[in-house]
């Protein structure tokens, strides 16, 4: 048979960018404002730090390799991190099963199905005792992952818990936490904490912000999230804006109700997907910066630069690796957008994984991603210079553009009152709804190719079935329930007095409208587990024990109840 | 005077804790604009609940949606379900995150459709379709 010369097919259609910015077949002198450097651009280290945030860059510091490590127990777990250590990673990033995430023990009747999935269930110290053995927290950049309103809040407390318990300075503690509420009540609604118009969730936001920034200062405490928000199918743009918009109101709360400076806190984190785009990703870390730079320094009254030099943690997006044919593609892709990531001045790499559209990544396949990294840090040459693609007129002219499509949006936020309003009025949804279909439909379309899904599709070869096969699976049902025998055992064996009033204490503290963050840490230390301590915040304010209204109220909080009406 | 056909009706439901519903929301309104009627019974559902729905709602099909890879778990449990309530004959479809080697697993216990992440609409809206016109 004749073969067909694919010529004619062979070319590029899509003129856009990912977001749907209209791109020039060149750009040059006419398409930036040259005479603008010092006020848009600066040397990196300096204002607006468009083009970085340390003079030297990655000659100075190279980015964090970070990524979670969340088998189904606490040892699986432990051992994998000693792996990935072992490797070069250099941030340990945790992350609860979806059970313990959705802020309920592994015992809850609703918790059955997605018990040790996704992680495990850390329902309790006992549990990051295990995960975190022999691992030095005062030594590493710890990330907690949990991104639920919740699991931001409690993760926090049994970080803090552990430290203290193993005789450590939580001063020294170093890292990240999540903690957006509104990311998560949009990306993955929380009932936890939405009663009342997400009074809890807002007031625990700020909770952890304050005492991080008093008794944790090395420690990030609220780290605005545009990733998961962006791989649930938003454009760069809103990406950028709800991420800037939720650290205006968070920060700019504390600012106002706890009687804090923006110079109190630690220097901002952006988590930001990387995506497929690679001048366009390299164009929104940059644009990301000198909004950033600005609004501290306007809007929110800073007047030291450190405050104003945003970091960014950034990871490959979970949808450009996806169920595809030939998974071996996945290698390029993650490939790319690491390039991309270091391009555009990232602090922070998670590399995903080739195999995690399969089931949890399996540990070579982690390895792959610090390998990847390692090789652009020291075999490319790319890391040597700062900010490369500075001065490129399309990357300048692209990092204009999604400037001022992002401050579009940021005045769209402001006019209705902040994000905070922008969820409670459904405008947030909408935006969603509105844009997550459209890049399907271009997909399906054929309007823009994705090799493997609507172009060069093709049988999996012995390499990509491999892969396939490599992913970590979710174990059998009996070795996932092994948590609920955990959980019962540990209320059974704990000191049951000391850990009622430890919760009292916790009680008493949010009913006075207290900050609640100590007493919740001294929870944890007696041994009261993640059901136990999200249901009493809830008592505290009059809401159902349970946010899934299938447990009874325990016997101690009803009578404390009575007590305090 | 011919009655007008009777439109697909799809209950979607999601069994446990799992959060991630951005996918059903985008099948809501893709099986909606295809001319369906569809009721998201939302997060956190039991088999018994889901099950109860679609006999509450006469619905033609059962449309599961899971990301924790334990979609064999939650379909024996609604399947049973429709044994115990006497809906055996809704047809059950399934998608999100469901690992290789339970695909055929799902197939045998009669579960069909088991899309995966990036399928495109068409082929989802085609196959409710025809898994409605069973009946």
């Amino acid at each position: 048979m004749t073969v067909q010369n694919k010529r004619t097919t062979d070319r590029i259609d899509k003129v856009t960018t990912l977001s749907g910015i209209p791109v020039q077949p060149c750009y040059g002198p006419a398409d930036v404002d040259q005479d603008r450097y010092e006020q848009d651009l600066g040397d990196p280290g300096q204002f607006p730090f468009t083009r970085g945030i340390f003079p030297g860059m990655y000659r100075n510091r190279l980015w964090l390799k970070s990524q979670i490590a969340c088998y189904c127990r606490p040892e699986e777990t432990n051992r994998a991190f000693k792996k990935f250590i072992a490797n070069g990673q250099t941030g340990i990033r945790i992350l609860a099963d979806t059970t313990t995430h959705s802020s309920v023990d592994p015992d809850h009747p609703l918790g059955r199905y997605s018990l040790a999935s996704n992680g495990n269930p850390t329902f309790a110290i006992t549990e990051y005792r295990e995960m975190l053995a022999d691992i030095p927290l005062e030594e590493f950049d710890v990330e907690i992952a949990c991104a639920l309103a919740g699991g931001s809040f409690w993760s926090y407390l049994f970080v803090v818990a552990l430290m203290e318990e193993r005789g450590q300075d939580i001063s020294q503690l170093r890292g990240t936490n999540i903690n957006d509420p509104i990311h998560a009540a949009i990306v993955y609604d929380c009932p936890e904490f939405t009663d009342n118009q997400w009074e809890l969730a807002r007031k625990l936001n700020l909770d952890l912000i304050e005492f991080s920034a008093r008794h944790t200062p090395k420690w990030f405490p609220c780290t605005p999230c545009g990733y998961d928000m962006r791989d649930s199918g938003l454009d760069a743009f809103q990406e950028l804006a709800f991420c800037l918009g939720n650290a205006i109101q968070y920060y700019g709360d504390a600012i106002r109700e706890r009687g804090m400076r923006l110079d109190d806190f630690k220097p901002m984190v952006f988590s930001q997907s990387i995506e497929s785009d690679f001048f366009e990703a390299v164009a929104k870390f940059r644009a990301l910066r000198r909004m950033w730079a600005r609004i501290a320094k306007e809007r929110l009254g800073s007047t030291d630069p450190r405050s104003m030099a945003c970091r960014i943690g950034a990871r490959i997006s979970g949808n450009t690796i996806g169920y595809t044919e030939k998974p071996i593609n996945h290698t390029s892709r993650v490939t790319m957008q690491c390039l991309a990531a270091v391009m555009g001045g990232a602090q922070s790499i998670d590399s995903a994984a080739i195999d995690e559209a399969f089931g949890l990544p399996s540990e070579e396949a982690r390895i792959f991603g610090l390998d990847t990294q390692h090789i652009i840090a020291h075999e490319s040459g790319v890391p040597l210079v700062a900010d490369p693609l500075g001065g490129s007129y399309y990357v300048e002219s692209l990092t204009n553009e999604i400037e001022a499509g992002t401050l579009k949006l940021l005045d769209e936020i402001d006019s209705i009152g902040g994000m905070w309003e922008c969820l409670k009025t459904g405008w947030l949804l909408q935006q969603f709804n509105t844009t997550a279909m459209k890049l399907q439909t271009e997909i399906d379309e054929g309007r823009r190719l994705i090799v493997g899904v609507n172009a060069y599709r093709g049988p999996d070869g012995p390499i990509s079935k491999t892969i396939r096969e490599s992913a970590y699976c979710v174990p059998p049902v009996e070795v996932r329930r092994e948590a609920i025998d955990r959980v019962q055992k540990l209320r059974e064996t704990r000191d049951q007095g000391k850990t009622v009033e430890a919760l009292t204490e916790m009680f008493h503290a949010e009913k006075g409208g207290e900050n609640v963050v100590r007493e919740g840490i001294d929870a944890c230390k007696a041994y009261a587990t993640v059901g136990e301590l999200v249901g009493v915040l809830r008592m505290a304010h009059g809401f159902p024990y349970d946010h899934y209204l299938t447990i009874p109220t325990p016997d101690y909080l009803r009578h404390l109840e009575k007590q305090s009406a | 005077m011919p009655s007008r056909p009777k439109k697909i009706r799809v209950v979607i439901g999601k069994v446990g804790l799992d959060p991630h519903d951005r996918g059903v929301l985008v099948l809501t309104r893709i099986l909606r604009d295809a001319g369906m009627e569809v009721i998201y019974l939302g997060r956190a559902g039991t088999a018994e609940s889901v099950v109860r729905a679609a006999i509450d709602e006469d619905v033609d099909v059962i449309a599961l949606s899971d990301h924790c890879g334990v979609m064999v778990q939650i379909a024996a449990d609604v399947i049973e379900e429709t044994r115990k309530q006497g809906a055996e004959d809704i047809a059950i479809v399934a998608g999100g995150f469901i690992e290789e080697k339970d695909i055929p697993v799902l197939e045998d216990m009669g579960v069909t459709g088991n899309f995966t992440s990036g399928t495109p609409f068409q082929d989802i809206v085609d196959h409710v379709r025809k898994v409605a016109a069973k009946d």
